[in-house]
């Protein structure tokens, strides 16, 4: 049955790589394509990206958009595994409230977001960078909240959190030792998701007049279109490289644990 | 030996307006097993949550070694605790699982290995060291946690119906299995279970619950033969229900009088309480006083199913050797063996 399955073609499956192609691969390959001609000789070359390497802001602006995301991922699980490990625990009727809540902020317009927190947060917020942290991981809550409950809904989260405890573990030892690892699936993409929003996030950090990665490239782009195109296609890689880094260091088990 | 006694001590809990422990009282002795046996929704789990600390009591106080450790949390109570369902790590390996108490009592690698291979190696599962829990069948899962809840060398060994998801094969090895080690290491331990069977085979005494009470507490042979209830006469063995009519404190049963251990009415209709081995069933020529049903024949002896003539239903547990007559639809006549006999009300 099963192979019968996997042997036969797949109308909705060529219908989603169709429109992956369509809509992310095709451009993206175009992107880059565009980004290594060279105009004066009409080959290719890496011109554009030896450019943008040299320009002095390049890894000033990588560098603090990837910190700033860092620490937006930090409080995003801090945050949010104690809360949700205590919300799927404790069986209570707020669960739905927090449920629904988790969603506003993807039906709150980002321009008016940043509206309101310009005229109501105080001056000394107002004037550390980490501000942003706290705003991308409203940002991304909705995504990062939905992928966690997946993961703690997916295991016998009571029975084994009272394994944990009994055996002489305290919450936070449970939360670290045994929660995290056998959903680090989920965790992974909770990381995943928030690293990127954060990395690429633009309307909100204009509106707060903040400089980062996403702006600074704008800002170049004004110059140097083609410059501006092999820097972003670097900020896509490095992220990815990071991401890959950081699954290959993380034992690969609670993927044996499922099959 | 790290083993202590357990005591608790007038524990009240509620949920909502369900009554689960109501005024209980429990003492388990150094070294003992005890089971608390009860049906279903008794209160037997709740009782040993709130030993475990999973659970606070609305009322009472938990004494291990006569210290009152009700508001300990409950990583710090040092009680190993195995449960119904399924809890290894699953991402961890069988060994990892073991080791896990002492990892968290940050007992170094190389002896929390040691410790728990000793104890894979008590439960029989030393060659399955590195295997992940998943790999395991459920008869070799409860026998990791069971080495997982001991390998800590905690105080109390709580154990929730460990063994009510196996095959009755398992079930009934690991029980023996679960014995012989707690005797072995003298663990003083809790046991829970809804098997009536289970409780008697292993433990040195038995607490039988009934909506968060304890009904009785005693060893398995008083409490089999001399059940202080009517509910616990029900629940420990099988037990007939047989219609009389006492007076002057002598029951008539079968056209015969016994004495009446008193524990209904004093006149008039009640019903004796009598254990299958304690009737025996003759095949008779002449008008008997009930109909065989069915026999089922189970090697050394045989159960026997008769109707009397009023229609109650009376079971018999006799040597098979005397029941080769008794077929189905022959007319017998039944007697009481025992000469007194429990009465309950109707
Ligand atoms: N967390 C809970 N919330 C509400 N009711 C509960 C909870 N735990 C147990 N109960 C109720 O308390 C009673 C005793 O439950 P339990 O101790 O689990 O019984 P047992 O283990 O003997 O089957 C039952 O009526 C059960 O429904
Ligand atoms: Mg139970």
């Amino acid at each position: 049955m099963a192979k019968t399955l996997r042997v036969r073609f797949q109308p909705p499956l060529v219908l989603t790589l169709l429109i992956l192609g369509f809509f992310v691969f095709i451009p993206m390959i175009s992107a880059f394509e565009y980004s290594i001609r060279t105009p004066l000789t009409g080959g290719y070359g890496w011109t554009h990206y030896i450019w943008a390497i040299r320009e002095d802001d390049f890894f000033h602006y990588i560098l603090r958009s990837m910190w700033l995301a860092g620490v937006t991922v930090t409080i995003t699980l801090f945050v949010l595994v104690p809360t949700l490990t205590w919300l799927h625990l404790s069986r209570s009727k707020v669960r739905g409230l927090i449920d629904g809540l988790s969603l506003l902020p993807l039906v709150i317009p980002v321009v008016a977001f940043a509206v309101g927190a310009q005229i109501s947060f105080p001056e000394f917020v107002q004037n550390t960078v980490l501000e942003l942290p706290f705003l991308y991981f409203v940002l991304a809550l909705p995504y990062a909240y939905r992928s966690l409950d997946i993961g703690l809904n997916s295991i016998p989260l009571k029975t084994i959190t009272e394994a944990a405890r009994s055996a002489g573990a305290n919450w936070w030892r449970t939360i670290t030792a045994v929660i995290v690892p056998v959903i680090r699936g989920s965790v992974m993409a909770t990381i995943a998701l928030t690293f990127a929003l954060s990395l690429g996030e633009y309307t909100l950090t204009v509106l707060l007049h903040w400089d980062t990665f996403p702006t600074w490239v704008t800002f170049v782009a004004q110059d140097n279109i083609l410059g501006a195109i092999a820097i972003s296609m670097m900020s896509l890689i490095i992220p990815f490289l990071i991401l890959t880094v950081i699954t290959l260091f993380v034992p690969e088990r609670s993927m044996q644990g499922r099959k | 030996m790290s083993s202590k006694s357990l005591t608790l001590r007038n524990i009240s809990k509620r949920f909502g307006n369900v009554n689960a422990l109501d005024n209980f009282n429990l003492e388990v002795g150094v070294g003992e097993l005890v089971a608390l046996l009860g049906p279903s929704g008794c209160g037997k789990t709740t009782a040993l949550r709130v030993v475990a600390g999973l659970e606070h009591q609305d009322a009472g106080t938990v004494l291990v070694a006569d210290k009152n450790i009700s508001d300990v949390p409950a990583h710090k109570r040092n009680m190993g605790m195995v449960f119904q369902a399924y809890s290894l790590f699953p991402n961890l390996t069988v060994e990892e699982n073991v080791a896990f108490g002492l990892q968290m009592r940050k007992v170094s690698k190389h002896l929390r290995l040691k410790k728990a291979h000793e104890l894979l190696d008590l439960v029989g599962l030393d060659s399955q060291n590195k295997r992940f829990t998943h790999q395991l069948s459920g008869g070799q899962q409860q026998r990791v946690a069971l080495a997982r809840a001991l390998a800590f060398e905690p105080e109390i060994l709580l154990l929730d119906e460990p063994l009510s998801a196996l095959d009755a094969q398992v079930r009934v090895n690991l029980r023996e299995e679960i014995r012989r080690l707690q005797l072995s290491l003298g663990t003083t331990t809790l046991f829970v279970t809804h098997d009536q069977e289970e409780a008697m085979a292993i433990s040195d005494r038995v607490g039988v619950m009934n909506n968060g009470v304890l009904e009785q507490i005693d060893t398995p042979d008083v409490l089999y033969n001399k059940p202080a209830s009517s509910f616990v006469a029900g629940f420990v063995g099988t037990m007939n229900r047989i219609p009389a009519h006492i007076s002057d404190g002598m029951v008539e049963i079968f056209g015969s009088k016994v004495v009446a251990l008193k524990r209904g009415n004093e006149t008039g209709k009640v019903h004796a309480l009598i254990r299958p081995e304690s009737i025996s069933v003759a095949a008779t020529t002449a008008q008997g006083n009930a109909k065989v049903l069915t026999r089922s024949f189970m090697g050394a002896s045989s159960n026997i199913i008769c109707q009397t003539e009023d229609g109650t239903i009376v079971q018999s547990l006799m040597t098979s050797a005397s029941t080769g007559d008794l077929l189905p639809g022959s007319s017998v006549q039944l007697r009481v063996l025992s000469s007194e006999v429990l009465v309950a009300n109707v």
